[in-house]
């Protein structure tokens, strides 16, 4: 074991379970036992990356590894790698599990599923899915700088989907709740009253109008809102993004680049779907401010791009055993002073985007499209016509700017977050926020 | 783990299973990483692991692992699944052994024998082209290489095995002086016949072109979809509708639609598992269904669903061939093969007055997959006029429907690719909403 660097391995072995209800009957039961290695080296400025599976062998998989970082820096020598120092994480603070979902007997978990999707079957409701899931993971890490530690961690979360449809038109609701806890998940949150709520929203988006697209003032709900501080501003301020140059963030830190009213934090350490006690590299998990009052404060890091960028490590993560890339883990924007009923006042005529169907950005050119799940026509202070299909579209700089209220109802919504092909867990929030100018597009 | 299968088969059936599945899967695959003009990592991934689905009285419970010493546990758990679950009378069994198609073209020797100084030469290679445009940085890409093999065995005495390779490239790129402007080209093979140094070529000037872009009024035009866009939106809006899953659970446009016009009298679409080379090409589909060819639309009439063997059993027909898994932790579920776009070719370009080219779109897989609205950022877009491209334009949204959209297409360019499993060319249609 000579000539690099630098090596880790994280070994993953854990147990997930799934429950996919159909229209009140179980489509899928399903269960996987995991067990991999991911290894990684570093040679000069090159990075070797080997992943086994199951009963692998480690010292096979570290050599592997080598091999590739070596053969890559005799290749294609470049620029050496620094990584940031950093040292044994504590481990404080890990979420305490009430209620270990191993101990509810199957039979229950699929009750309860079916007793979830009979109530997202209100009147006019065609038909619903609704999933559970639950997960216990142990992570291993270690490394060449003598870094050891480990941790284990149950998620478990559900969501519940429901279409209504008249005359050929199909409309969904959708809800979801997932969290680093175990089933006292379903104390926490009214499966029953979200699921009914999801039944609701198909079937008065059936009723529901298409937007005229166009400029206009908007306000984004805490949902949407955070979906933007995810998408449009986390994916940017991610530092490995930065250097391949593809953010519009680049060169910006110290830089004015948003309303003071907007800012914008990431924050592992919150007991939330996006939640870790140390990263992929082992380096313990701190809060970041990416932007504090309209100001561009700092990136998310690795070890390699903080050293390189200079700031703050602790966001590495990989899905598995996969490569560890920067990411992000809870981010929101945080509470400003301003209540949405002052919002609609302020606005005047416009349109309140809610929840959202998902999104796409651009990050190098700064550029998103979001659609929204449903929305509502603001006439002189008053939410009138319920709108379908309407979707949010802009410059991410400029929208940043166009943020003349941030409202006090900060509130967090989880999700998995696609980057390389890997999916993080990760929770995004936000209040209400209100923005002078936006496109809004419709049919 | 190989050697497991056939025993966790048997085990399935001891346990009291009617009937057992055992899917393995293993895997070998390198890649070679582009960050800012260089190639800054290699990866190798070795997997392999065992499916196991297990069925009494109509109910499937499943579990899988990657850990031999897990694999009675996970036999045990699938039939445990399934004994929870209630049974269900739309299960008629899971497919018999039968007599399955030649295919050719799906392995290739020089991809498993590549050694890793050549993946890191064919990463190159795609900077290279990039770098034959000036003022152009890749940002990112990779090049990899994968060879897999798959075995299915079932208790109705299926037994497939089936070996393949493929290879692919991507680059990520973006202008250095001047407007900001971004483009990526990409391309895979289950053979080692990719120009790489091509992609780098065309991702570089497609950038370099769409600088300086203009603003467009919003209104109705003609627009030409390159094979990019075109696969995008027809996978995320058209093919959720033609999922028999979907239909039979009331999600689709499509309920009841079999013999209706519901496209242009020229267009056909054609599901095919078996055309040499082809990305989505196997002698089976994933349980073990001999592959075939599936006319979706035939000269603009709807002629079929795709079905799996589950939701074949239940509108008591035949399975089309169309079950997919995403790996060996995932049960089958219907999946498109090679998804080939058909329409009588020309130089559509030259042949259209006024109108958007768009290369790509994002935001595609938001489309509402029921009713096949979608609202898209158009990337890479032009105008075009008198038969011509003639500017780039800087921001645009297309919006429209699937359903009117395939009713209003009037012409195929000439140039077909194979987008992954999609193979079309450029697609025009009429009358579309471009919001500037």
């Amino acid at each position: 074991m000579h000539n690099v660097d630098f090596f880790d391995s994280r070994i993953i072995e854990g147990t997930a379970t799934s429950i996919i209800l159909d229209n009140g009957k179980i489509e899928e039961i399903s269960v996987n036992y995991t067990r991999g290695v991911g290894v990684r080296a570093l040679c000069g400025g090159s990075w070797g990356f080997t992943s086994a599976d199951g009963d692998f062998d480690l010292q096979k998989a570290i050599r592997s590894a080598f091999e590739l970082a070596k053969g890559m820096d005799s290749k294609t020598p470049q620029e050496k790698v620094e990584l940031f120092p950093t040292s044994t994480p504590v481990l404080k603070g890990i979420p305490d599990i009430k209620i270990d979902p191993k101990n509810i007997p199957i039979e229950e978990k699929v009750q309860l599923l079916k007793d979830i999707g009979a109530h997202a079957k209100i009147d006019g409701v065609s038909s619903t899915t609704a999933v559970y899931s639950e997960s216990s993971m142990k992570v291993q890490y270690s490394n060449s700088e003598d870094v050891e530690c480990e941790y284990e961690l149950m998620r478990t979360g559900f969501a519940i989907s429901a279409v209504a449809s008249l005359n050929g038109v199909y409309q969904a609701g959708r809800e979801s709740r997932f969290g680093v806890c175990g089933y006292e998940l379903f104390d926490k949150h009214d499966a029953f009253a979200l699921a009914k709520s999801a039944g609701k929203t198909a079937v008065e988006l059936l009723g529901a109008k298409q937007a005229k697209g166009g400029n206009m003032p908007v306000i984004l709900d805490p949902e949407l809102a955070g979906v933007f501080a995810h998408e449009a501003v986390g994916h940017a301020s991610e530092a490995d993004l930065v250097l391949e140059g593809s953010s519009v963030l680049e060169n910006k830190i110290g830089e004015q680049i948003a309303s003071p009213l907007v800012s914008v934090i990431d924050d592992p350490t919150l007991h939330e779907y996006g939640y870790y006690p140390f990263d992929a590299e082992g380096v313990q998990s701190t809060k970041t401010t990416i932007i504090k009052n309209g100001m561009m404060e700092s990136y998310l890091h690795s070890r390699e791009t903080a050293a390189r960028l200079g700031g703050i490590p602790g966001h590495s993560r990989a899905q598995g055993y996969s490569m560890p890339i920067v990411r992000m883990s809870n981010t929101y924007i945080d509470n400003g002073n301003s209540k949405f009923e002052e919002m609609l006042e302020d606005i005047g005529d416009g349109i309140y985007l809610i929840g959202s169907r998902g999104g796409q950005v651009n990050t190098g050119e700064g550029v998103f499209q979001f659609n929204a799940e449903k929305g509502y026509l603001i006439e002189n202070g008053e939410l009138t016509t319920l709108l379908r299909d309407v979707s949010l579209s802009g410059n991410t700089l400029e929208i940043l700017k166009n943020v003349n209220m941030v409202g006090n109802d900060l509130t967090m919504h989880s999700g998995r977050c696609g980057k390389n092909g890997q999916t993080a867990p990760v929770t995004d929030g936000s209040p209400h926020i209100s923005i002078t100018k936006a496109l809004v597009g419709g049919a | 783990m190989y050697e497991m299968a056939q025993k966790a088969l048997s085990l399935a059936m001891k346990n009291g299973a009617d009937e057992a599945e055992v899917y393995y899967t293993n895997s070998r695959s390198t890649s070679a990483n582009i960050r800012k003009d260089l190639v800054e990592g290699a990866k190798e991934q070795f997997s392999e692991g065992i499916g196991i689905r297990a069925i009494i009285g109509g109910a499937v419970g499943f579990a899988s692992t990657n850990m031999p010493n897990r694999l009675e546990d996970a036999v045990k758990i699938a039939v445990d699944s399934a004994r929870v679950r209630e049974s269900d009378p739309d299960w008629t069994g899971l497919p018999s052994n039968a007599k399955y198609p030649n295919i050719s073209g799906i392995f290739d020797k020089k991809i498993v024998e590549m050694e890793l100084d050549e993946c890191i030469e064919l990463a190159l290679q795609m900077i290279e082209g990039a770098r034959s445009t000036t003022d152009i940085l890749a940002t990112s890409g990779s090049f990899s290489r994968s060879y897999g093999k798959h075995l299915i065995l079932n208790s109705n005495g299926v037994e497939v095995e089936e070996e393949g390779t493929s290879t692919s490239g991507f680059i990520d790129v973006i202008t250095t002086k001047g407007e900001t402007s971004t483009a990526y080209d990409f391309a895979v093979s289950r053979n080692h016949d990719i120009d790489f140094y091509q992609i780098g070529v065309n991702a570089a000037e497609l950038a370099q072109e769409s600088q300086n872009g203009i603003s467009i009024e919003p209104h109705k035009t003609d627009v030409i979809l390159h094979p990019f866009a075109f696969s995008d939106i027809i996978e995320s809006a058209f093919a959720p509708s033609i999922d028999a899953d979907n239909m039979q659970k009331g999600r689709s446009s499509l309920i009841g639609r079999l013999g209706d016009e519901i496209a242009a009298s020229e267009l056909t679409i054609i599901d095919d598992g078996l055309i040499p080379g082809g990305i989505e090409t196997g002698i089976s589909d994933d349980e073990g269904v001999p592959s075939q060819r599936t006319p979706v639309i035939e000269n603009g009439v709807f002629k079929s669903y795709l079905y799996d063997s589950y939701t074949a059993g239940k509108d008591g027909v035949k399975s089309t061939g169309n079950a997919a898994r995403q790996s060996y932790v995932s049960t089958p579920s219907v999946g498109l093969r090679n998804f080939i776009i058909e329409y009588p070719q020309s130089d559509i370009i030259s042949g259209t007055d006024g109108g958007v080219f768009v290369n790509t779109v994002i935001g595609a897989h938001t489309a509402n997959a029921i009713s096949g609205d979608f609202s898209v950022e158009a990337r890479n877009a032009y105008t075009i006029k008198n038969g011509q491209i003639d500017k780039p334009i800087k921001s645009l949204m297309i919006s429209g429907n699937i359903f009117e959209m395939l009713a209003n297409i009037t012409g195929a360019g000439m140039d077909v690719r194979k987008v992954g499993g999609t193979v079309t060319p450029s697609i025009r249609v009429s009358d579309m909403s471009v919001i500037g």
